[in-house]
């Protein structure tokens, strides 16, 4: 429509001329207005064809060494140095030749845990360390000056070493010093939570330079002045003067304003091309947002590699050093033992000309790695996946939802959305989500995944299907012969417990420290068969679920004091901290003779199949001793053949971009996707949908890896244990159990949050397990009202 | 003129806001489709509903009076006392607490192994001759509501203490010493001179105390989740849980009826009060 006709003077209408008559003036004064606003957002003298800008950064994954290494030191030669706990020294030079120093001086030195690092260019390493006891005595006298304090090592660029006795008059023993960086002319610096030292490593004395506000995660030196910088500020030292230098605003602010993740940084020199205002050095800093560069001095920091457009941006990896290679190419060491390497490639659009949105409530690891590779695939596509409850915020679960559901309201709907933990139906029957029948035809009629899973999705009145997953896990029992038996249905797991309970009457008899555990466990097992065909709970079942569940806590309880159960807690508490895992969804057996758990994966081999490697009550139990006695089965409770889905797929029914997001669903639920995730050392849970690509993860031919490697408890020692690769029969026992899985179990929804509440209170004895179901019953009787 | 920057703010956030909450309170959530006044019969309908309306009824009926009354007699208390700065301030101190802490503070008061079962629980162990006492899940049992009113009366007595006592300051002293001059007793007083002149505040703390209710409603939720007992299931539970459930065109009509209540309420009290 043209403006003209929009303003057109209709017959009969009034104007007045400026002596009070009306005239068009505030017509054209709007007119005016809107040809004003119109040019500025259109862009004023835009051509009707943008030019596409062409040229960004872009990175290539780097292939490491080995794995388990923490630390990286960039060498000024190309070349850097890779170092963690249990693992060698490693070189690897600027042509890619690696080198790994062996210390075979480390066994006898007493060292546990290796924590805090520094090496220099040529090889000198300091780090942190915690000791080995082997009486009270020697604990005592170690703890005597700080318990959980760190001793440390001076390993020089000949190979000499020695303990390094730190001392000085501000210096604390218990001061833990958690970073170590060596400067160009050879000192040594290190920070701890709240200070910065320079220490002398001859002799262990150390002097206090300036006090920090939070932990210093990295160094730098420019010049004569050395730089730390924290979460929250940028500290210069004048290493010259010996004295702190004021503060440089534009890097505080950089700082101050990058907290979420660690920078990582590096200097360099401007060319005689690029001289610009300040000093001649330039300063680089890597964080999540991007790759930055700062001309030492200036007033601005200018953003050089978008994060969102490179590894920098995944969240799965902090930025922990950064190297400058020729050709304006730099190399990134990321938290995860993860390489990358940032080069300008001419060849790509500058932004890219679409965006692909995913969504997931928790972080999820495939989604972000597909999300690399379809980036790398389409580099026209920006893949911005974001997730509802990061872990650098406290939002909650209900928030989350909240927070999407805004913007869902608002059309802001994501492309992609991963519908693990959320409530499928409910965004189905709202029409958010679309259909996937007809996209999951062809993977029908091709068999190439396990149909009975994929049905088992129908859900809503129309029974469609909305959401598919990648991986599903399967309920198992496992323990000796003689309990578990043949076991499937919850009576005769109660039954099991109760022999095995009366031939060893001490001790913990299935794995459940907490009340959670044992819900954990058995939920998924029974949530199924809760819910009548009008939606509303069935008592009867509930009621013996919770018998079941009753019976099998009294009996655990009965081998122990209320006493025992709660060091067990701390204890199992304790060793999460220092194992970094959840104690969820366990198998385990020692003490405890029935164990209850979901299979995870398909790596850790069948009959030896365990997800844990220690057991933390008896030291490392010996799976080969037991083989023979070991059974192990599905376990069906109260509703059958249940599986519970991971990362399951859907897409948005108002998606901006639906083939594309069509394609990244392709990319998932595609043999490539569901290997290589796992065949890069990336265990986590799941079972694939894809038939082939099950049959080739259980294919262990040539497989290296044969041992594990695990702590025991009360020895605090690294143990390694054999692996035994699953025979024929018990990869067909696997396909089997997959072919018979039909029952999704539905994760997050209120009905199970009420059982949860409710259960403790029946397992305390507040309630029995029929006033327990009649308390589900009145609970959810609202929720169904509503 | 001068009006217009108020006037536009008031505008775009919130008139234009609520005319959409209007629109989209005669459309489905889903598909857009225009539905007429079925989003309005569904709530209506709904079960969960009524008994969040009920609730919120009942929780308003013995709250609010509960609250002007409690607060009014308070203030008449401390009106000629010398001393009372120190302890208004102190009374307002709950208004100050942080709702986690409020929560964390009564959860500790009335847990089944709070402090108010086991000081019970003492007594009926101390002194035979009363009942055996058995603890008391206050928040899952029909104490729900007693709870939550303690808490909201706890919470805002002080703050309504305080517009009481400015309310009686604007009262003439010298009509009320010339009553008591005539012999005019402390009822006569406050029938003939305090109450008339207390009209206009008894409007602003009433309309006050209601919207209080509804704000109290974070406390409730923190204590009790958004399925708490059914007792104190209140509107503003349904909103939220219709809010993750999706359920906008619902939501959106139960809160056009809502504020046409509200602004029913609001003139009733002004016509009466006011």
């Amino acid at each position: 429509m043209r403006f003209d006709r929009i303003f057109q003077k209709k017959p009969g209408s009034k104007t007045r001329n400026k002596t009070g008559n009306k005239t068009g003036g505030f017509g054209y004064a709007v007119l005016m207005l809107l040809c004003a606003m119109c040019t500025a957002l259109s862009g004023c003298g835009g051509s009707q064809e943008e030019e596409i800008s062409m040229g960004r950064y872009a990175d290539r994954e780097v292939k490491l060494p080995g794995a388990g290494y923490e630390y990286m030191h960039p060498c000024a030669d190309g070349g850097y140095y890779l170092f963690g706990n249990g693992v060698d020294l490693t070189h690897v030079a600027a042509d890619g030749t690696v080198s790994r120093e062996k210390w075979d001086w480390e066994k006898n030195a007493n060292i546990h845990v290796k924590f805090s690092y520094g090496v220099s260019d040529d090889g000198a390493v300091i780090f942190g360390y915690t000791p080995m006891f082997y009486s009270d005595e020697e604990y005592e006298a170690y703890a005597a000056e700080g318990d959980n304090r760190y001793l440390y090592y001076y390993v020089s660029e000949d190979g000499d070493r020695q303990p390094l006795n730190l001392y000085g008059a501000d210096y604390k023993k218990a001061t833990n010093l958690e970073r170590f960086a060596f400067a160009p002319d050879g000192r040594v610096y290190a920070a701890s939570g709240s200070c910065v030292y320079r220490i002398n490593v001859e002799s262990g004395e150390t002097e206090s330079l300036f006090a920090t506000g939070e932990q210093v995660r990295e160094f730098a030196f420019v010049g004569d002045t050395m730089l730390a910088v924290d979460k929250e500020k940028a500290y210069l030292y004048d290493m010259a003067g010996e004295k702190p230098l004021s503060d440089n605003t534009v890097l505080n602010e950089f700082v101050a304003s990058h907290q979420n993740g660690r920078i990582a940084l590096a200097v360099g020199e401007q060319t005689a091309e690029e001289i610009q205002e300040g000093g001649s050095e330039v300063l680089y800093l890597a964080c999540r947002t991007g790759l930055y560069r700062y001309v030492w001095g200036g007033s601005v920091i200018e953003q050089i590699a978008d994060g969102q457009m490179t590894a920098l941006g995944d969240s799965q990896y902090n930025p922990y050093a950064l190297q400058i290679l020729p050709d304006g190419e730099f190399r990134v060491y990321f938290s995860g033992n993860y390489m990358a390497e940032l080069y300008y490639d001419k060849t790509l659009p500058m932004k890219p000309s679409k965006e692909l949105a995913v969504y997931s409530l928790r972080e999820n690891g495939r989604v972000r790695y597909a999300g690399r590779l379809f980036q790398k695939e389409h580099p026209d596509v920006l893949v911005r996946y974001e997730t509802g409850m990061d872990g650098d915020n406290a939002v909650s679960r209900e928030d989350a939802l909240k927070n999407l559901n805004t913007r869902i309201l608002a059309g802001e709907v994501p492309d992609v959305i991963i519908l693990d933990d959320m409530d499928m139906e409910q965004y189905a029957d709202k029409g958010v989500l679309r259909e996937l029948d007809a996209l999951l035809a062809p993977y029908e009629e091709e068999g190439v995944l396990y149909q009975n899973i994929v049905e088992g999705m129908r859900m809503t009145e129309e029974e469609k299907i909305y959401g598919v997953p990648m991986t599903v896990e399967l309920p198992l029992y496992y323990g000796e012969k003689k309990y578990v038996g043949d076991m499937k249905g919850l009576d005769e797991l109660a039954a099991g417990a109760e022999f095995a309970r009366a031939e060893h009457p001490e001790g913990p008899l299935i794995d459940t420290p907490y009340q959670s555990n044992l819900f954990d466990l058995m939920i998924p097992l029974c949530l199924p068969a809760w819910t009548k065909e009008d939606g509303s709970p069935d008592t009867e079942s509930l009621t013996a679920f919770y018998q079941a569940a009753q019976r099998l806590w009294e009996l655990d309880s009965a081998g122990m004091s209320e006493e025992q159960r709660r060091k067990w807690q701390q204890d199992v508490a304790d060793l999460s901290n220092i194992m970094f895992v959840q104690y969820e969804d366990i198998y385990n057996i020692g003490e405890t003779w029935i164990a209850l758990g979901y299979m995870k994966n398909a790596w850790y081999g069948m009959t030896n199949l365990h997800t844990r490697m220690e057991n933390y009550r008896n030291g490392y139990s010996t799976y080969k001793t037991l083989e023979d006695e070991v059974v192990y089965g599905r376990l069906t409770g109260q509703a059958g053949n249940v599986y519970r889905a991971r990362t399951i797929v859907g897409l948005c029914e108002q998606a901006k971009e639906p083939e594309l997001g069509e394609t990244f669903m392709e990319l998932l639920l595609s043999d490539t996707m569901m290997q290589k995730w796992w065949l890069e050392g990336h265990f986590d849970g799941g079972l694939p949908i894809r038939k082939d690509s099950l049959v080739s993860l259980l294919d262990f031919n040539n497989r290296a890896f044969a041992e594990v490697k695990g702590w025991t408890k009360q020895e605090i020692d690294v143990v390694y244990k054999e692996m035994f690769w699953p025979t024929e029969e018990e990869r067909q026992w696997l396909f089997d159990r997959m072919e018979e899985s039909d029952c999704y179990y539905r994760k997050g929804t209120f009905l199970e949050e009420t059982v949860r509440e409710v259960g403790v209170r029946v397992l305390d004895g507040e309630l029995t397990p029929e006033e327990g179901a009649k308390e589900v019953e009145r609970k959810t009787a609202i929720a169904m009202e509503e | 003129m001068f009006l217009l920057p108020g006037l536009s703010g008031v505008m775009i956030f919130y008139l234009f806001p609520f005319f959409e909450v209007v629109r989209r309170s005669f459309f489905q959530s889903g598909n857009g489709a225009f539905v007429g006044v079925d989003n309005y019969r569904a709530v209506f309908a709904n079960g969960a509903f009524v008994l969040a309306v009920r609730n919120t009824l009942l929780y308003m009926a013995a709250g609010v009076p509960l609250l002007m009354g409690i607060s009014l007699f308070l203030s008449l208390l401390l009106r000629n006392l010398l001393q009372r700065r120190r302890l208004v301030s102190a009374m307002l101190l709950p208004m100050a607490v942080p709702a986690a802490v409020m929560v964390l503070t009564m959860q500790i008061l009335i847990d089944r192994q709070g402090v108010i079962n086991g000081v019970l629980t003492h007594v009926s162990e101390k002194i035979t001759a009363l009942p055996a006492f058995s603890a008391i899940d206050y928040l899952n049992t029909e104490w729900a509501l007693v709870v939550v009113i303690c808490s909201f009366l706890w919470k805002n007595t002080g703050y309504m203490v305080i517009l009481w006592l400015a309310g009686l300051a604007a009262l003439p002293k010298e009509v009320e010493e010339a009553a008591q001059v005539d012999g005019a007793n402390r009822w006569q007083s406050w029938h003939y001179i305090i109450r008339p002149g207390l009209s206009g505040s008894f409007f602003t703390i009433g309309m006050l105390s209601v919207l209080q209710i509804f704000k109290s409603y974070r406390e409730v939720w923190m204590v009790a989740g958004s399925y708490p007992q059914e007792r104190i299931y209140f509107l503003q539970h349904l909103l939220q849980n219709w809010y993750l459930k999706l359920e906008f065109d619902r939501m959106a009509a139960l809160t056009v009826t809502l504020s046409l209540v509200l602004l029913a309420v609001c003139l009733l009290l002004q016509k009466k009060l006011g």
